[in-house]
């Protein structure tokens, strides 16, 4: 299983993104289960909300960061992401 | 004997115990066994006054347990209290007595999850185990927690009377439509301590109920995920319990005791401080129970010098105590230990032992154990 990149990303269905002020973080929340994320990883996943694909993600974060060249890091973040069941992706 | 120098990491975990009460009489239950004896039970604006301070302090994660937490009468208020302060709402329950009008009110007040027990996968020894006729009703309910949309965690704790049936259990999770399953080899303390001679499995067991569990996980994947929890009389090394004494997980009993651990009650001379006496910012930061294991100033050898204490922190102390009489004696589940034998001996003594009663986790038995 591996991202398509012609297909929107979303958040997995039992995972809830959260921005928590105690931790100073975002926070993916699932069935007795929290994984507490970096900043990259937050910026990526904040943007899995059904209306993008790969390159909208990319040209997203590359705009608001002033860069390029993000397209290994996110792509590859995303893999991880979809292998762990976070994220899913519809036509 | 305060442990660590620098402030401690936030509560991320809070399991708010309502309340003791349980219609089932599971022989496993990590309760303790004089439970029957601890009648008092928090208020409703008490559990809240908990769930605030607490989610201040950086908690997010919320499991509603028990005993049975349908029993508490406030339950779908706490539910809607913790919801509207941003927790992940966990509900841990055994389904028995509960409807699908509970289930959709649960949902309206913002549950997130419902983890549903069962005992096994046929119904002649899932009752027998309960202690309760349960099994026609739990499938009912598991389903009807599905239809509503909820994420689903189907718990079967495994013991030497029921992990026979594994491939049967994972079977039936397919069925129920669980999104995550929990096979979760019996730990003992409380009642599952006192029954171990008659739970404890053979390592034969183990071998070819984890061969399963394996072959599902392959087969599975993408579909249900399942946890396969190692019970630790077999493994040479110690579990990480609690990700470290007081770093994450904080326990609230029913009559308000703050736990590091939820068995942390049966440690002698510990001093666990009450939510009616102190701020749950003081318990978490100040108090000696919390304070008593963090870091690694308390550890004696062989831990103090191990390479691996950053890594499982000296293992479980409730554990230590129960089988060598000291909470800060390294976890004997660690072949490294000294007292390593109290568990060889253990394995050794539950394969010998011929097959005697179960005690039942139920006030008439709790009677008997005085605290």
């Amino acid at each position: 299983m591996s991202l398509i990149t012609d297909q929107v990303i979303h958040l997995s269905a039992t995972y809830r993104l959260q921005w928590e002020e105690a931790q100073q973080m975002f926070v993916l929340l699932y069935p007795e289960g929290l994984i507490e994320l970096n900043q990259s990883s937050a910026e990526i996943l904040q943007h899995c909300d059904g209306s993008n694909k790969l390159s909208d993600i990319v040209q997203i974060l590359e705009n608001k960061f002033a860069t390029t060249g993000l397209e290994n890091d996110i792509a590859s973040f995303l893999n991880v992401a979809l292998e762990n069941g976070w994220i899913n992706q519809s036509a | 004997m305060a442990g660590s120098i620098k402030a401690p990491s936030p509560p991320r975990w809070l399991l708010a115990e309502l309340t003791y009460a349980c219609p089932l009489q599971c022989p496993y239950c990590s309760n303790p066994l004089d439970y029957s004896n601890i009648e008092e039970e928090l208020s409703t604006d008490d559990w809240k006054r908990v769930l605030k301070q607490s989610r201040e302090m950086g908690a997010v994660q919320l499991g509603f347990s028990g005993g049975e937490p349908l029993v508490r009468k406030d339950l779908v208020e706490l539910v809607d209290y913790s919801h509207a302060l941003g927790y992940y709402t966990n509900l841990i329950t055994s389904g028995y007595n509960m409807d699908e009008a509970k289930i959709i009110e649960l949902k309206k007040a913002g549950l997130d999850h419902i983890q549903i027990s069962l005992q096994a996968s046929s119904q002649e020894l899932n009752d027998f185990i309960a202690g309760t006729e349960s099994f026609e009703h739990k499938k009912v309910v598991a389903k009807l927690i599905k239809k509503h949309g909820y994420p689903m965690v189907l718990c079967v704790v495994l013991h030497r009377q029921n992990i026979h049936q594994m491939k049967d259990i994972l079977e039936m999770a397919i069925e129920l439509g669980a999104d995550f399953v929990e096979l979760a080899n019996t730990q003992y303390y409380g009642w599952a301590h006192h029954n171990r001679d008659q739970l404890m499995p053979t390592q034969e067991q183990l071998t070819s109920a984890e061969a399963i569990a394996n072959e599902y996980q392959v087969s599975q994947k993408g579909k249900m995920k399942i946890y396969y929890v190692v019970p630790d009389y077999y493994e040479g090394r110690p579990k990480a319990c609690m990700n470290g004494w007081g770093t994450t997980f904080l326990t609230i009993a029913p009559d308000g005791l703050a736990l590091p651990c939820h068995s942390a009650r049966l440690l002698p001379n510990f001093d666990c401080p009450n939510v009616n006496d102190y701020s749950i910012n003081d318990i978490w930061n100040k108090s000696k129970a919390f304070n008593y294991f963090r870091g690694d100033d308390w550890m004696k050898e062989p831990c103090r010098s191990c390479p691996e204490k950053d890594k499982d922190f000296g293992g479980c102390h409730c554990q230590a105590f129960l089988l060598t009489g000291d909470a800060s004696n390294a976890d004997p589940v660690c072949d490294l230990s000294p007292m390593h034998h109290t568990v060889t001996e253990a394995i050794e003594k539950a394969s010998q032992t011929v097959e005697s009663p179960l005690t039942f986790r139920n006030p008439k038995n709790s009677k008997a154990f005085k605290s």
